[in-house]
Formats: C-alpha cells, structure tokens, sequence
C-alpha cells in the first residue's frame, strides 16, 4: 500500500510527534519500505488459527486485596515531575 | 412555522462504578481517597514510572463477577484486558487497562420497579483515571482516582422515556449497593453515566444520530438531561435539521447540555490485548459459589412484599437496603439462631413498614438510620403488644424510638414500655376496681344517673373519668363493656 | 609466557572471600579498564563512587568474617534500561533523562543481594530499538575487535564490556536478539532464557510479550550462577514463571541437535554456514545426533516481529509524554506542544519509526490485516517450533546472517538493519530460551557465534549442553596478542577466557 502525506499526519498525531517536514519525508519513506516488507503477510494463510497474544501459559494471576508499603512515596515520585505545585503535576492549561 | 412531532426517543446507558475494594485495581495502595492529600494513594504503578507493571487485585475480579450476577447476566468463564490508547494529563501510562475483546461479564438485564426490562449488553472490568483541576493558565494533576476499579455497564438501547432512564440508573445504584460492590456514593462520583439520545420518528425503522451526554453523577440530572435533549433534538429536526453525532456536557446550574467532541475528531483508541497480565479462567463452582453469596436484590423484596404494602411504600422502603431486609429477616427468615423462629403476620409487616416510613424516614429521626437497626425479637414483640393492644398506636412508636437509644436499644421491648410506663391495662379485673372507685366517686353520681335515664352520651364521660383514674394506662375499648355491666 | 585459564565468577568470588583479593581491587582494575576503552563508548554512566564504597563494605564484612553473598565483590556493567537508584537510567534516550529512579529493578536486587558491584550503565541503542547500538543518543558503542564496526544491539555495551573483559558478566534485554546478537558479534556467551524466567520488574518495557532479562558472560558457567541468582517468580511481575532452573550436569544421553535447511541459503555470510558445518560435523564426532529440520514458517517471522513488536512499543512509550518525569521541552507553551515537542526532540529516528508503525498496524481498518494476522501468523511460528522439538531436543542455528558490519553501514536503510535480526527473532515470538555461544572467527578476526534454542524451561539443558559439549563447539583461542592499551582498534585482542600470568 502506498503511505501518504496525509498518512504520515495522521500516524504523526496518533503517536503525538511535531514533526518537521524534513522528518516527514524520511518517515514516509521508511515506513512505505517497512510496510512494504511486512505486507509480506499477505500471502500467507492463517484461516482458522487463533492468535497468540502471550507466549505465558499460566492464567489468573493475582494479588490479596491489602494496602502494603510502596518503593516510592509520593514525594520520590512528584520529584520526577518537570514542573509541580502544591503536591500536583502542573501541566499547560488543559483545554 | 414547522408543525410538532412527537418523537419516539431511545436511550441507552453506560454506567461506570467504582468497585469497593480496598486497594487499586493494579496497584497496592489505598483505593479511597476520600479526604487525603493529593497524590498521596499513588503507587509507582499509577504513576506510570518506566518498568511498572500491573499488579491485578483477586477482591475487584471477585467484586465484578458479584456484580455480574446482580445484573442477571452470565459471567464469562475466561476474560482478557486489553489497552485502550489517548493522550490525556490524567491518564499516566497513556493508554487504560480495560477489557473489550473478552469482558468478564456477559449479557443480562436490569428489570425496573414497572417490570420494565433493560437488556445489559455486557459489563467489563477497567481502571479510573485521575483527577484534573484548571486553573488561570495552567492544570493541575491528582492521581489518587487512577487506578480505581471501575466496572463499566453498558445497556442496550431498551429505555424510552426520561422517567425511565432515571428509574434504569436508580435501579442499578440499588443492584450494585445491595451486592456490596459499590459505597454508592453519587457526590463523590461512585457511580457515574453516560447517556446516548437519539430522537425517530413514531414507527421509524432506523434511529436517529445519538447524541452522548457524559459524566452525569446523579439519577436527577439523568432525567432533566433526557428532557432538555428531547427538547433540543425534537426542534432541530422539527425545523429540518440534523442531529450532530457528538459528545455532549451536562451543567446541573444551567440545565442545558453543550457540545464537547463531535464523531469528526473522534479518537481512535488503537485496542490492543494487555500483555502484561494473563487471562482470568474461572472456575464454574467459582462462579456458582458468589451467585449463593449473592444478598437479596430489589426484585427479591419486590416479590416477598407485593400486595402487603402498597408500591410506592415498597419502593421508598428500597432504597434503604437495611430496613427492607429488616422487614424481610421479620417476614421470611427461619434461620436467626438468635431470635425465635417465629415470623410476623403480614399485618405486623404493615405495622413495622409504617414505623420504618413514618418514624425512621421522618425528618426529624433521619439521623437514626446510621444506628443499629432493633433486633427481630424486639419488632416481634412490639408488634405482638400491639396487636395485643398492650401498647397504643402512639406508645408503640415511643417504644420504637427507645429502641435506638443508647441507654435502652439493648433492653427487651416490654421492659422498655414498662420504664416509659405506655402498658395498657387490659386485665378485667384491676379495670373492674377502678371502674367501682370511678361510680362510687360523688362527682359522678349525676352522670350515673343520666345514663340509667337512657343518655348514652355520658359514657365517654365515664370512660374518660377511668381513663384518668388509670392514669391513661387502661385500654378504653376493653373499659366500655364494663361500664354498660356494673349500669345495667 | 605461560597461560592460564582465568577463574570463573565462583572462583573471583572465593578468591575475594578468602581475602587473596580484595573487592576494592577486583572493582578498581575493572574501573581502570572501562576508563582504558573509554574510546570504545561501553559505557554511559560510570558508578565509580558508589562501586569502590561497596566493594570496601564487602571487604569490611570479609574481614569481620560475616558471610557474603556468591557475587560478593565481582564488577558487573548494567544495560541502561534497568531502573536503580544508582546513577541515572537513560534507555540511551533524550527523554527520559534525567531519571534518578527511586526504583530498583528485581534483577538488580537479586545481584546486589549476592554482592554483586555495578561499576556503570552500558550504552544501547534508545529504548533498545536497533541491532547495532548506533540508535543511541549518546552515540555508538564500538566492536571489541574492529573499532570500524558496530557492536551489534541493542545491548552492545554490556557485550563489549565483557568482550574487552571490563566485567566478568553485563547484564542485557533481549526482545528480538538484543543479548544474542551482539554476545555473536563479540565472541561472548549471551543468554536470553524462556519468556517469563527472570522478573521485568524495574526494566525501560519495550515489547511486553517478547522483553527477556538475561546476561553477558565469558563462559557457560557463569551464565549458570546467574541464572541459579536471577530466575523466579515475582509478585510484581505477573508474567514471571515459577522458578523452575535447576542447574544440570548430567549429560542427556544422545542428544538430538536439530539444523535448520531453510536457513542454509546465500542470504547467510559464507564464513557463518562454514562455521556451523564445522560445529555439526564436530558434535557429531562427539556422538550427538544431528537432525535436519524443515521450518518453512520462519520465513514470515521478520514481518510478524515487526508488526507485533512496534504495536507493543508504540503502545509502551505512550508513558513518555514530558509529564510526570523525564525531558519536557523548554518551548513547549501548551498542552499539544509538552506532547508533541516533547516526545518529537526525545525520541531517536528509530524510536518514531517503530512508535508511528505500531500506530499504523494498530489503527482503525488496519488491525485485522495486520496486527490480528500476525499474532495469528505467530501461532504457527510457536506451532512449528513444537513439531521440531519433537525431532530434536535443541536446535543449532546462527545468530544473524552476518558478522558484525560497518558503522554507518545499515543505519539509515531499516529494513537492511532489521534483516539481520531474521533467525533471533523467531526463538523471541515463541518465548523461547536461547544460549549464543562463541565459536570462532572470521579470517579478518571477527567473532562468530552460533545459537542453541530449546523448548520452554529447557535453559539449564541448554546452559549444560553448553558446558558438556564446550570443546565440540568453542572456537580455537585467538591467537594471544598483547593489546596496545586499546588504542590500536584493530588490533586482536587475546582471548578473554584467558589471561597471562608474568
């Protein structure tokens, strides 16, 4: 299948990127060469086969519901935070 | 002038509600925040750090499969999570852990006070978001609410008509409350619904372009929203013009719904299967097993009261999930250890429903209804002394409100009416005494006298001299007879 | 000049227990040696500081005469994407510096329980995307025999680390060959065990359902100890198996050794397909039963892995928005921009290609004809796997159709890049355990390496296959040559497993 400039917008706005033009143009290219080579999927016959999602067997793994202790408190972890107020993330207006 | 048309308007309902668990769906801390710091029920997991992974919570799937059951719906045996992607401050790992390939729970029904039934799509496991607030310029991010488990209900397009939109949602805050998986507290956003809104005309094979109207937290702001959107669908297309499938708000000041995203800008959620937590297989004796531990639902009570006390008494008495199994524990129950294994009349019923509503529910006595409720064996007495007649209408309502107070709810019912001194007294032959002291007392002679002359009037007199001189406590009905003996 | 056979990480260990050396020394020469090959870029971080303070505790201890863990005192370099308190964790990104985590990954843990001294963060190709460790922002990591080519990825530094004998063992992250691949280019040992044997608890995720933890070493035994260290379950990863590794000595009797035909083709580099015959014909002198097998569905494992894998990746590196950690861009003024600027200038090149193509297989009207047909196509890949182990018990297959190539030779051209990752990213799609074993060079000096792959839980077979079969498959000793303090990147180095004794 053919990639386009209104493609590489769209892949650009679901996975959040500004991109430049430059940018865009390498981009539409590799991902007409990688789509290309998987597409290569096509001809192959899978009717009838269920898909693997995990290669983990085992099944109902879960914990007590019980409150214990956390490796980060909640000042280790606002500290991460590129800009905070009052114990809060603090991010641009939210429209 | 465009002519009016009465629209047929469906309606179906997307019902969020938080899970009463004691952790997060994912994560080991507290799942309520009520009152607490911001950010201060975070876990690692919650806040997205790279290398966290999802830690599942047995109590929410337990909870669910619960819920399940109240919604009268088949529980699915084997269930996955799957990743819903979108970008938002509030949502750390830029995708929610929910289930859309295999929900746990399959399709059911919610059968409303009418005998309406609302068919249930499905519901599924997910977890909640955190909380946004806005500012001038700027947002601010709490994320004590991401990582709340939420079951998400969702109906089929079954409801037509505002009342029962309201009466769909009240129902499902009764189902879920009764099964105890939700506090079911609406201010604090432990249940909330999106409603879909479409208008056709009568008899139209297709429906219309729904409108959505988000986040509403309460029964009556469901209903006013109906309303208002039928008004404004109906004029749109009444006047020719299409209905915009969109996403709309709800403000309970102005009483109208706005548009918020409409379909064009829609997002595209990229479902994925969660990797990182394996498949749930239930057991069917699992399964079986909650379906027993399942408490008594609306229906329930609906069927054990019907014709013994009038609807709308049954259904004011159902939202106080406590004083309906009271009622019922009295009516049907055998098997309190505690109590005697006698049950009460269905007259008794009558009278135990009108102390609930008249004295519990008044105003007044609201507040009692945090308190114990009286034991079986204190009701079935009360009522037995009433009907007895050892205790007037009104005695029996002071001895009702004895039972929740501190200093007496422990005592049995006749020593509380003895210590309030509302015993009536029934007993012929104290009543005779007095009855003798009363016609011998010299102020009565004339009474006496006129009623042997044939005026039946001065008996209430004589009856009211008993009364006084038993100090209230004699049953005038059992006083009567007497007198008309000792004047023949 | 005489030669020795250098000790294991059991003997180190001992040698540091019974005071003939001292942690402090064992972590100071390591340290010396990573500033030594400085010019090779290993590392991205050095924990000097912390490093020497712990050997000195370890020491103290010994001296106190208090018990020590089984790594007590041994150096070891840890891949950039394990989350520790330790330094800053970058995954050799933009964007997630600066991360001074509070977290410490499981494996960490289990390490540093036994004793075990990072001495520094090994450099990798951004959020381990890549086979050749040129995809990191901090730049490539060199090979340890010809400083003009790539290390190979994405764990290239913690297989050069052990290649220029840093460290005794590194620890890496393999989803589609990032440990085998590069332990091949370095004529190290690389394994990546079954899926769900050692906790991603703590590591930068890349795909959940292909991420393996596994290491870096210089010989099968090594590999053993840390495994009998790291694998087992963990409450905070829910995708962990019980643990199940139990070291094996015994030797399976006639085990049958499967050759895939469907790879023997021009694609693969003559000196590879010459190593292999030599290997087969060697283990079948050594009375192992050679089994050819005949997997036609390998041939469609590239495209499913890079259908599945960037699906998961897009989806893992949603977190990284610039707003509860890691770079936000200083121009970002709304909202839109802290995503976008943030995400554009953090990501590498490759980051954003495997992020958008996820995106796209994900994407409404492409899911089924993507995403779906892989993960059905993998069903088949797992399917033929299990057919061929009931042939053979393990499979002997290369690494990669080449050895290590030129820096800048396949980095702008993905599709080139991801053809080398063809026969290890199978063994991934199937969570299949997979032990790189060196098994000589190229006329131009360039390691070889060659893979064993066996069923689910088969790793300690696979690790003891390694050990008893050792001489059948490990490659002659390069020749020894002094090396010029490392300036010299052509020079051959002599060969890590041994070392002169003046």
């Amino acid at each position: 299948m053919n990639i386009t400039e209104k493609d590489i917008d769209h892949l650009a706005e679901l996975s959040n990127f500004s991109l430049s033009e430059a940018e865009k143009t390498s981009l539409r290219q590799d991902l007409q060469n990688i789509i290309g080579y998987i597409s290569q999927l096509d001809e192959l016959d899978v009717s009838g086969v269920e898909p693997t999602y995990q290669v983990f067997e085992m099944e109902n793994i879960w914990r007590e519901d019980k409150i214990l202790p956390q490796e980060a408190d909640r000042e280790a972890l606002l500290n991460l935070a590129p800009a905070m107020t009052d114990n809060q993330i603090k991010v641009p207006k939210v429209l | 002038m465009s002519e009016k048309t009465d629209y047929e308007i469906t309606i179906g309902i997307e019902c969020h509600v938080q899970l009463a668990t004691k952790t997060k769906l994912f994560s080991e801390v507290d799942n309520d925040a009520r009152g607490k710091e911001p950010n201060s029920c975070v876990s690692p997991v919650d806040y997205a750090l790279p290398g966290m992974l999802p830690r599942l919570n047995k109590e929410a799937v337990r909870m669910a499969v619960l819920a399940g059951h109240a919604l009268n719906s088949e529980i699915n045996l084997i269930s996955r999570f799957d990743r819903k992607h979108y970008y938002y401050p509030d949502l750390p790992k830029g995708y929610q852990i929910s289930q859309l390939y295999h929900p746990i729970i399959g399709s059911g029904y919610v059968q409303l006070p009418d005998g309406t039934k609302v068919r249930i799509e499905h519901a599924h496991m997910e977890e909640d978001a955190g909380k946004l607030t806005h500012f001038g310029t700027y947002s601010l991010v709490d994320l004590n609410r991401a990582g709340t488990p939420l079951i998400e209900i969702v109906s089929m397009p079954d409801i037509h008509s505002a009342a029962h939109a309201r009466d769909y949602c009240k129902e499902l805050w009764r189902l879920m409350t009764y099964a105890g998986v939700c506090f079911g507290d609406l201010y604090n956003g432990n249940m909330r619904f999106d409603v879909n809104i479409s208008l056709a005309k009568p008899g139209a094979k297709e429906l219309g372009t729904r409108a959505e109207i988000k986040n509403l937290n309460s029964f009556r702001s469901v209903e006013r929203a109906v309303e208002y959107e039928y008004e404004r669908q109906s004029k749109l297309l009444d006047s020719g013009e299409k209905v915009k499938q969109e996403t709309r708000g709800w403000s309970d000041a102005t009483g109208k719904t706005t548009s918020q995203r409409s379909k064009e800008e829609a997002q595209d959620y990229r479902y994925m299967p969660e990797p990182d937590i394996p498949p749930i297989h239930l057991e069917q004796s699992f399964v079986d097993e909650m379906k027993a531990k399942l408490p008594r639902m609306p229906e329930d009570y609906r069927e054990m009261f019907k014709g013994i006390l009038p609807d709308d008494t049954i259904e004011i008495l159902l939202d106080y999930q406590p004083l309906i199994a009271k009622l019922a524990e009295l009516y049907a129950d055998n098997d309190d250890k505690t109590a005697s294994k006698e049950n009460i009349s269905t007259s008794g019923v009558k009278k135990v429903a009108n102390l609930f509503t008249s004295v519990l529910l008044a105003e007044e006595n609201t507040s009692l209804l945090n308190d114990e409720l009286p034991t079986k064996r204190q009701l079935i007495d009360l009522v037995t002394m009433l009907e007895k007649s050892e205790l007037s209408s009104t005695g029996g309502k002071e001895v009702f409100l004895k039972f929740f107070d501190p200093e007496m709810h422990t005592k049995d019912t006749r020593t509380i009416a003895k210590e309030l001194n509302v015993l009536q007294e029934n007993d012929t032959g104290a009543l005779e005494a007095i009855v003798d002291q009363v016609l011998a007392d010299p102020a009565c002679a004339q009474a006496v006298a006129d009623f042997k002359a044939g005026s039946e009037k001065v008996l209430g007199f004589l009856v009211g001299q008993v009364m006084k001189a038993s100090k209230g406590k004699a049953n005038p009905a059992a006083v009567q007879p007497i007198l008309r003996k000792k004047l023949k | 000049m005489l030669r020795l056979l250098k000790p294991n990480m059991k003997g180190m260990s001992m040698q540091i227990a019974s005071k003939d050396i001292s942690a402090v020394s064992m972590v100071k020469a390591a340290l010396e040696k990573a500033e030594k090959y400085q010019d090779y870029h290993v590392f991205v971080s050095l924990n000097s500081e912390n490093a020497l303070k712990k050997a000195a505790e370890i020491d103290a201890k010994i001296a106190r005469g208090e018990k020590v863990g089984r790594l007590a005192g041994v150096p070891y370099a840890l891949k950039d994407n394990f989350l520790s308190p330790e330094g800053k964790t970058t995954a050799s990104s933009k964007i997630l510096e600066p991360l001074e985590s509070p977290i410490t990954a499981t494996a960490v843990k289990k390490l540093e329980a036994e004793g075990a001294i990072m001495i520094g963060r090994t450099n990798m190709d951004s959020f381990a995307h890549g086979s050749s460790t040129e995809n990191s922002y901090f730049g490539p990591t060199s090979n340890s025999k010809d400083k003009a080519r790539v290390a190979g990825g994405s764990s290239g530094g913690s297989a050069v680390a052990v290649a220029l004998d840093i460290v005794p063992f590194a620890t890496g992250t393999d989803t589609g060959g990032s440990i085998r691949q590069p332990a091949s280019f370095n004529g190290v040992y690389g394994f990546k065990p079954t899926y769900g044997t050692i906790s991603r608890y703590g590591v930068v995720a890349m795909a959940s359902s292909t991420d393996c933890v596994g290491f870096f070493t210089q010989n099968p035994e090594d590999m053993d100890l840390l495994m009998q260290i790291c694998a087992g379950q963990d409450s905070y990863d829910m995708t962990t198996l019980p643990d199940f590794y139990t070291t094996t000595q015994s030797r399976q009797d006639s085990p049958r050794i499967g050759i895939i035909k469907d790879f023997d083709n021009d694609a693969v580099h003559p000196e590879i397909r010459r190593a292999l015959t030599e290997k087969v014909d060697e283990l079948k002198k050594a009375g192992y039963e050679i089994v050819e097998l005949s997997m036609p569905a390998l041939k469609y494992a590239l495209a499913v892995y890079y259908i599945v894998v960037p699906a998961e990746v897009s989806s893992n590196l949603s977190r990284h928005d610039g707003i509860r950690y890691g770079y936000r861009s200083a121009e970002a003024e709304t909202l839109s921009e802290v995503y976008g600027k943030s995400r554009s200038d953090g990501f590498m090149p490759e980051n954003k290609r495997r992020i958008m193509i996820g995106n796209f297989v994900l994407s409404s009207g492409f899911y089924d004809a993507y995403y779906l047909k892989a993960q059905k196509a993998r069903t088949l890949i797992i399917q033929e796997y299990a057919k061929a182990f009931e042939k053979c018990d393990f499979i002997l297959t290369p690494v990669s159709p080449n050895p290590a190539f030129k820096l800048g030779e396949k980095v702008n051209d993905p599709v080139s890049m991801y053809m080398e990752d063809v026969m290890s990213v199978p063994i991934n799609l199937a969570g299949l355990p997979s032990l790189t074993i060196p098994v000589g060079k190229t006329p131009e000096g360039l390691d070889l390496g060659l893979q064993i792959i066996g069923p689910r839980r088969s790793d300690a077979a696979i690790i003891a296959l390694a050990m008893q079969a050792g001489d059948a498959l490990r490659g002659p000793a390069a020749p020894a040559r002094i090396l010029r303090d490392g300036v010299d990147g052509d020079t051959k180095r002599q060969d890590p497993r041994e070392e002169e004794v003046k």
